[in-house]
Order: structure tokens, then sequence, then C-alpha cells
């Protein structure tokens, strides 16, 4: 196997046990650090197919500002087993039997989508993951989602300043 | 040319505009409240008449955006509710400490319902959903001091930014297997490959959430009843409506080719939706839980419409949903007036109301009989025009439960109205004196449900406006 | 085969200028508050670097019992790994380079932001509330500070075109980025003191307020990887100084690039240190007002200027 599919199954079992970990793990800030790592594999993956600007970017947002936030959040609230209340036994039980069948539909609707197989993605390749070609693309194509994005931060911001202020 | 945008983005630039002057006005000097609602009324009152005026078609960046004479119609729907839902919380924010806040995240809401409707690609579809609900989900916490508002807001903010991972989940694998985002070019490429289906499900599921429909309901009765009464019935009148009309366009045009597969699911998410709305909502005793349900019965009663993919099932929903907002912000108006000024909520409080306002309560009264569907009042025709827009060869199952249901609906409507002038109350809620602005609203909306129906002329102007795009 | 002489090499001299600015830093302390530093160990005190480093072997590794071990671990490794990383992308001379990233300046934006960690898990893990009390400050601080340097560097960005560093050099042959862009190089600096938790910004660690802010708990060579860690990042900031305003390898050819470079970055240390040795602490609040009130409009209004200047020159 070449290095691109050694580096892919590498980041995909990676990112999956780490998936796994995020929601096994009985601390919560286990949980959050095991996210953080799914984002790293994450990355990695955008890096294999040359989307240079989403990886760095995703690592610097998400890895790096969202996650922190998040680990802000779960240490001020200081959770432990003790005090939370427990789900009763039937609702992991069905929701195990609930994801699992998404699951396997998920999964049949992939196979037999015949036209599925025999694409794969280009490796390493392709202008699109360029900074310069997503920049023209971000203000030619795409300028109006780029601007309202921008208003709706600047709502979110009023939003949370209205609950967070203290006066 | 750069002034074509702005007339074909003119409602756009107009609530951004206001935006900003509301930003400016409150990092100026102190203002009373009073000057900015004052303010904010007449801006919107411009921006109403504004919406009749100088409509173009057009086509912008790329189908990114798209306007038409009837989505520029849909879009003043949505501001007229607007102004009515700004005059009637006139009472709730003369003592609000962050009016300027208020009128900042409902505006931008709107703004992202806009470019929900006018969308041409996905992308900006998702983006305009997303930039209605988020500051949505913080108005739901306005009154910052009661317990019931927060829970109603983590609840909305959860079950939303679940339902918008359901959605963009579907979005993504309809890219992936047709490589496009673009709404002309999607139902060409859409050939029942089970991935597809598997999309549309998710999309599907992620429309169900914002309007309500059964069984992905359970956050509304909670929200509606935390949220203060103004960010209620925006939810209930404004979000429903907005996102119905990106439903309708979405599924006739992204999914036609599906449409005997979104039939069937029509079908059974309507009777589902128009039972349980009914059975829940003869239970309720807070008001406002009581109109969240009726609405989702409402809902159940515009799928029953749309299950027909032809021009007089859209235009029976647009009419449907401009009648639905004059009568649902009537009761919503009363309902906001009476808790700004006493504070209580439910319906065993109004016994005996029509002995202390009768005015009020005549209000209250014909807007029920609207929701229930009682002729003259417009819902009467609303209701009509959607079972006979359903009907087709072989729908009559569904038209027949559908009727069944009106008249298990009126028993809940008129359990209040009962209440309101019948019952006896040793301790009735004061006398109150309603003051101009929700005044106006409330002769607005009443002169809506009552001639709405009878005056032909705008059912064949939506009609006109439908078959002519 | 190359290239593995560079990274070698790059490590070697790294962790080297780390051990050695524990001597730097206390002898120019020393001079510029009239005292004298470590001056027996060794010529001119030198060997203190022998002598500290063995000393903090030598100590007991004790891992609080009421911590969480794992965590406590992993947070100093944290630091020393994403500073170590940022240097992949920096140009020591034209032809010795790491790894020239096509996203070089975001690649270092990113290690700084994963620099945060290691101080929010440092104080969380110690268990103590002088610990977590360091720690969310200094992760507040560290945030808002990114933002800010983040934002600085684009509008270098701006004047040449590309995120690349190498590229960025080669645009200073004629006249240093200095010269064009003041505001934003006080404004780096400022950021970057910051973001390494250095004094007059070290909140964080606090040396008389907080005990020892988030490090507390920590003895040992793992106290002494935070220590590392630090003066990494008090290189890679003078290092990143040097190369996007002061020209990093240019230099006048009687001396060969690397050593051009080499006197610019220790030019910045110095400055580093002299910032150390001489201005008092700003109260919490202050910092962060400052921050988001003063720099957060003046790096803006640096961005549309320059962009306004660019735009017209090019026509």
């Amino acid at each position: 196997m070449g290095t691109a599919q050694i580096l892919f199954w590498s980041l995909t079992a990676l990112a999956l046990i780490s998936a796994i970990m995020v929601l096994v793990s009985k601390n919560p800030v286990y949980s959050v650090l095991w996210l953080i790592v799914v984002f790293f594999a994450i990355s990695g993956h955008y890096i294999l197919l040359n989307a240079q600007f989403l990886a760095i970017v995703n690592l610097i947002v998400y890895a790096g500002a969202i996650m922190v936030l998040f680990l802000f959040v779960i240490m001020l609230m200081n959770l432990n087993t003790e005090t939370e209340p427990q789900k009763s036994i039937w609702m992991k039980f069905f929701g195990v039997v609930a994801g699992g069948l998404l699951l396997s539909f998920f999964i049949s609707f992939v196979i037999s989508s015949a036209d599925l197989k025999g694409k794969s993605a280009q490796l390493k390749e392709g202008e699109i993951g360029l900074i310069k070609t997503l920049g023209k693309a971000l203000f030619n194509d795409y300028v109006i989602p780029f601007e309202i994005a921008s208003i709706l931060f600047l709502s979110a911001m009023v939003g949370a300043v209205v609950i967070g202020k203290k006066d | 040319m750069w002034t074509d945008f702005l007339i074909l983005m003119k409602q756009e630039m107009a609530v951004i505009a206001m935006i900003f002057i509301l930003l400016f006005m409150k990092l100026g000097r102190d203002r009373s409240n009073e000057s900015f609602m004052n303010t904010m009324n007449v801006l919107l009152l411009l921006n109403l008449i504004l919406g009749f005026v100088f409509n173009h078609e057009g086509i912008l960046f790329n189908e990114m955006f798209r306007t038409s004479r009837l989505i520029a119609f849909e879009k003043n729907i949505l501001n007229l509710a607007m102004l009515i839902i700004s005059l009637q919380s006139y009472s709730w924010l003369k003592t609000n400490k962050h009016v300027p806040e208020f009128y900042i995240l409902m505006l931008s809401s709107l703004l992202g319902m806009f470019f929900m409707i006018s969308s041409g690609n996905l992308l900006m579809f998702y983006l305009g959903l997303e930039m209605s609900t988020i500051p949505l989900a913080a108005a739901a916490n306005f009154d910052l001091t009661k317990r019931r508002s927060s829970e109603g807001a983590m609840k909305l903010i959860f079950s939303s930014a679940f339902s918008s991972a359901c959605l963009l989940f579907g979005i993504s694998m309809l890219y992936g297997t047709t490589g496009t985002l673009v709404f002309s070019e999607l139902p060409h490429l859409i050939n029942n490959n089970p991935l597809q289906l598997f999309a549309f499900i998710l999309i599907i599921a992620g429309f169900a959430f914002k309007i309500s429909v059964v069984p992905f309901h359970l956050w509304t009765a909670d929200v509606y009843e935390g949220a203060p009464v103004a960010v209620t019935s925006f939810l209930s009148v404004v979000s429903k409506g907005a996102v119905l009309f990106a439903f309708v366009s979405v599924l006739y045009t992204v999914f036609s080719p599906l449409a005997k597969v979104w039939y069937n699911m029509l079908f059974i998410l309507s009777l589902l939706t128009i039972i349980t709305g009914n059975l829940f909502a003869i239970r309720q005793e807070n008001f406002k839980r009581f109109l969240a349900f009726s609405s989702i019965a409402q809902v159940g009663f515009i799928l029953v419409g749309i299950s027909r993919s032809s021009d007089i099932s859209t235009t029976s929903v647009i009419y449907f949903v401009l009648i639905y907002v004059f009568s649902n912000l009537a009761a919503f108006g009363v309902v906001s007036l009476v808790t700004a000024v006493t504070g209580k909520e439910n319906i065993s409080d109004y016994k005996g109301f029509y002995k202390t306002n009768p005015g009020l309560s005549w209000v209250l009264t014909i807007a029920l009989f609207s929701l229930a569907g009682v002729p003259p009042t417009a819902g009467f025709f609303g209701k009509f025009f959607l079972l006979i827009a359903g009907a087709g060869k072989g729908n009559y199952v569904l038209i027949s439960i559908a009727a069944v249901n009106i008249v298990i609906s009126l028993y809940y409507y008129l359990r209040v109205v009962k209440a309101i002038f019948m019952d006896a109350n040793p301790t009735p809620l004061p006398s109150i004196r309603t003051p101009l602005m929700p005044k106006l609203a409330f002769i607005v909306c009443v002169a809506g449900a009552v001639t709405i129906g009878v005056v032909s002329p705008v059912y064949d102007y939506i009609y006109s406006l439908i078959v002519l795009r | 085969m190359q290239h593995i002489w560079i990274v070698l090499g790059v490590l070697f001299v790294l962790l080297n200028i780390a051990a050695g600015l524990i001597w730097l830093e206390r002898r120019m302390l020393a001079m510029w508050q009239d005292r004298l530093g470590p001056n027996r160990a060794g010529p001119l005190g030198i060997l203190i670097v022998l002598a500290d480093t063995l000393k903090l072997f030598f100590k007991e590794d004790w891992i609080p019992p009421f911590a969480d071990k794992w965590v406590f671990i992993t947070a100093p490794a944290i630091v020393v790994a994403s500073v170590l990383m940022s240097f992949v992308i920096i140009p020591f001379s034209p032809s010795i380079i790491v790894s020239d990233l096509n996203v070089g300046i975001l690649f270092f934006l990113a290690m700084s932001s994963l620099g945060v960690y290691s101080i929010v898990l440092g104080g969380w893990a110690s268990n103590n509330k002088y610990s977590l009390l360091g720690a969310l400050r200094g992760a507040s601080q560290m945030i808002a500070y990114e933002v800010f340097m983040g934002l600085s560097l684009m509008g270098i960005v701006m004047l040449t075109g590309s995120f690349k560093l190498s590229d960025i050099v080669n645009a200073q042959k004629d006249v240093w980025f200095v010269f064009k862009q003041p505001v934003a190089l006080v404004i780096f600096f400022i950021a970057g003191v910051a973001e390494t938790h250095r004094l007059p910004f070290d909140i964080p660690e606090a040396e008389s307020e907080l005990i020892a802010g988030f490090h507390s708990e920590y003895s040992g060579m793992k106290f002494g990887m935070f220590f590392i860690g630090e003066y990494l990042g008090v290189t890679l900031i003078s290092a990143m100084t040097a190369t996007m305003f002061f020209g990093g390898w240019l230099g006048p050819a009687f001396l060969p690039p690397w050593a051009w470079f080499f006197i610019k970055t220790f030019a910045f240390i110095l400055f580093f240190i002299l910032l150390r040795a001489s201005l008092p602490r700003p109260r919490y609040d202050q910092l962060m007002e400052t921050g988001w009130k003063v720099l957060l409009p003046l790096v803006l209004l640096n961005l549309m200027v320059t962009g306004a200047i660019a735009l017209w020159i090019r026509g």
C-alpha cells in the first residue's frame, strides 16, 4: 500500500476510536480531549484531499477555540457521577436499537448505490483546496453567504450579550 | 448595475438598514423605550409599504438569490406579521430593559427567513435557516428572571442544533450523489438512488422539526410556554410561515421526481399531526401551550393541502398562512396584553373575561373561531381551500379524516369561548385599557380574520402570482 | 537524507537555545536590575544551565494523589510539542527550512491556539483552586491575544499575496516590512508577549499573586518542561518577528544568512528579557479591556488602511 493509503487507514482508525472514546468516557473532560483528537484526524483527512486551508482553519477554529470554550464550561460545571441523574436502562437499550437501525440503513443505502462504486477521491491533487482559488470563489460566487454569515455572527453576539450581561 | 442589486434585494436591504439604525441608536445617547418602539413601528410600516412596490423578477450571484413577485409577496406577509407583533408587544416592552436588542434579534431572524425563502442554492438555504434560528434561541430567553424561559431556550437550541445536523447530513449526501447544490439543476439529477432517498428523509426531518410536525414536535409546547409571548407569536407565525414557504418550494422544485415517495409520507405525517395536535390540545391548561398544540394541528391541515403537488396547493398554502397570521396573532395579542398587565396565563383565569373586557373577549372569540374554521371567518375558507387542494382522485380517506378532526378541534376552541362568556368567576381579570398600538394591531387582525375569506380578489391575486411565475 | 540533518540540526539548536536562555535571562535581568547574576558556577556562571537541569532531573517526580494523572502528565508535553512544531515553518536561511508550507502563517496560528490547552489542562488537572484560577485567566488572555496576533499578520499577507514564509522574506528584499507595517509590528509583539505569558502579561503564573498559577503543583522535570516551553515560545515569537518584519535572513553579504537570522532573533530575545526586567504587571481586567477595546480596533484599522493603500497602488 502506498503512503497515502496507510495514512488514510490509520487516520480513519484514529478518528473512529477517538469518536467512540468520546461517547464512552466517564469524565466529561476526557470526552472533550478525545474530541480534539477526532478533529486532528479529520484535519489529516482534509490534507490528504489537498484542502490545506480547510485543514488548518479546522484546527485553529474548532480544535483551538471552540473546544477551549467547551473545556471552560465543563470545568466550571464540575460534573461527576454522583450528582447527575442516570438514565434508565430501557432508554439506553432503545437508544442503541435506534442508532443501530440508522447505521444499518445507512450502510445498506451506501452499498446499494451502484454508481458510487468505482469512484475514488482525488488525493493530493486539485486546485480547489488552495487558498488562492478558495478566496476567489468565496468572493465571486459565494459572496452572499459570506456576508450574511457576518450578520449572523453579529446577531448571535447581541443575543449572547443580552443573556449573559450582568448589570 | 449595482442599482439592480439594490432593487432586487430591496427587502433584505431594508431590514439590514433597520438593524444598523438600531445599533447606532443604541450606541448613541440614552433614549426612552417609547422612542425606540415608535421609531421601530414607523420603520416597519415603511418596510411593509416598500414590499408592495417595485417588485421585479431576477436571479443574482449564480442562483444564490432568486426573487419573483410571488417571493416578494411571501416576504411581505412576514413583514406584516412582524409589524403586528411589534405593535402588540408594546405593553411588555415598555418596561423591558433591552428593547433595541429585542428588535435586533427579531429583525436578524426575519432577515434569515428572507434569505431562506429566496435561496436558489442549498448552501444559502441552510445559512438562512440557521440565521433564522439562532437569534430566536437567544430571544426565547428574553425573560431573564424566569427559569421557564431559560429552560425553553435551552430546549430550543439543543433541538434545533440536532435537527440542523440532520438537515446538513442530508444536504451533504445529496451533494455527494448529484454533485450540485443548485435547486434548478437538482431535479434532473435525482434518480431513485437509495442514498438520495436517505438524504431526502433527513432533509424532511430537518424541515419537519421547524414546522413542528409530529413526531418532531416535542420542543413546541415547552418552548412556547417558556418564551415571552412576543417571541412565541413570532415563532408560531413567522418562523412556521417562512419554513412552510420554503418547504413547499423545495418539495415541488427539487424533489419533484420523488413525488410518489413523499405523497405517502405526507399522508402519514399529516394524519399523525392532526390527531396528536387535537388530542393534546384538549387537555391543556396553560393558554400558550394550548395555542402551541392548536398550531401543531393547523400544520397538519397544511400538510394535507401540500400532499397533491399542483399550483392550487401552493396557492392554498400561502392563502392559509396569510389567514393564519391574522387569526393566530389576534389570539396571541390578547394573551400578550393580559400577561403583560396581570401575569396570568391559564385558561381558567380567563373565566368571566367578558364581564370585565368585552372588546378584548370579542377579539379573542373571533380569533378562536377563525382558527377553528367556523364560517364566515377567514379560517373556514382557508381550511376549505386546503382540503380542496388536497382532494384528488383516491385521496378521500385523508380528506374525510381531516374533516372529522376539524369538528373535534371545534370542541377545544369552543371550550375557551365558553369559559370567556359563560363561566362565572369570583375573581375575574381586571379591566384592561388597551393602549393605542395594540388596539391598531387588533383592528388589523380582526379585519383580516373577518374579511379576507369573503374578499375573493385576494385568493385570485395569489393564484395569479403562482401561475405567472 | 539532507532533510533529516536539517530537522535534527534545527532541533539541536533550538533545545540549546532554550537551555542557554536559562543563563542568559538571569544574567541580563541582573544586569538591568543593577545586580550580579549567577557568576559562581563556571566561567561567567554559564554552568548554571547544567546545574539547573541536573537539579530538575533529580527532584522527586511527584504527581499529586488528588490530581487527574493522565491529563497532569500530558499538559507540559502539549506546550513543548506545539511550540516545537511551530518552528517547522521558519526559514533560517534560504536553504534551511524544515517544511515550507503553503499555509505557513496559518500553521503558526494553529499551533499557538493549541498552546492554550497546556495552561487549561495543567490548571484543571492540578485540582487546586489557585491553579484553576490561573488557568482560566490565562486561557482567556491567550485566546483574546491570539486574535490580535493573527489579524496583525494579515496586513503582511495582503502586501505579499502569500502565506508562505519564504515568500514573505523574499518580498522584503527592497524594504523591510517594519517600515510598511509599524502598527502591525507593535501589536504583533504585544500579542506575542501575551501568548507566551511572559511579563508583563504573566497573569497565568503571577508569581506574587497566585502562588505559581497553573503550574503550582508541578515539580521536577514536568516543571522543567513548562519552563522550556516558555523559553521556546520566546524564541519563536522573536524568530517570527525577525522573519516577518525585519527581513529574516536578509542582510549584507559579509555574514552568512543564518547568522543574520540569529542576530535579529537574539535582539528580540533580549528585548523580551528587558520587558521582564522593567515593566509592572497590569491587572487582569485592565489587560483584557485594553486588548479588546484598544488593540482590536487598531488592528482592524491597520488591515483596512493596508488594503486600501495596496488597492490604490495596484491601480
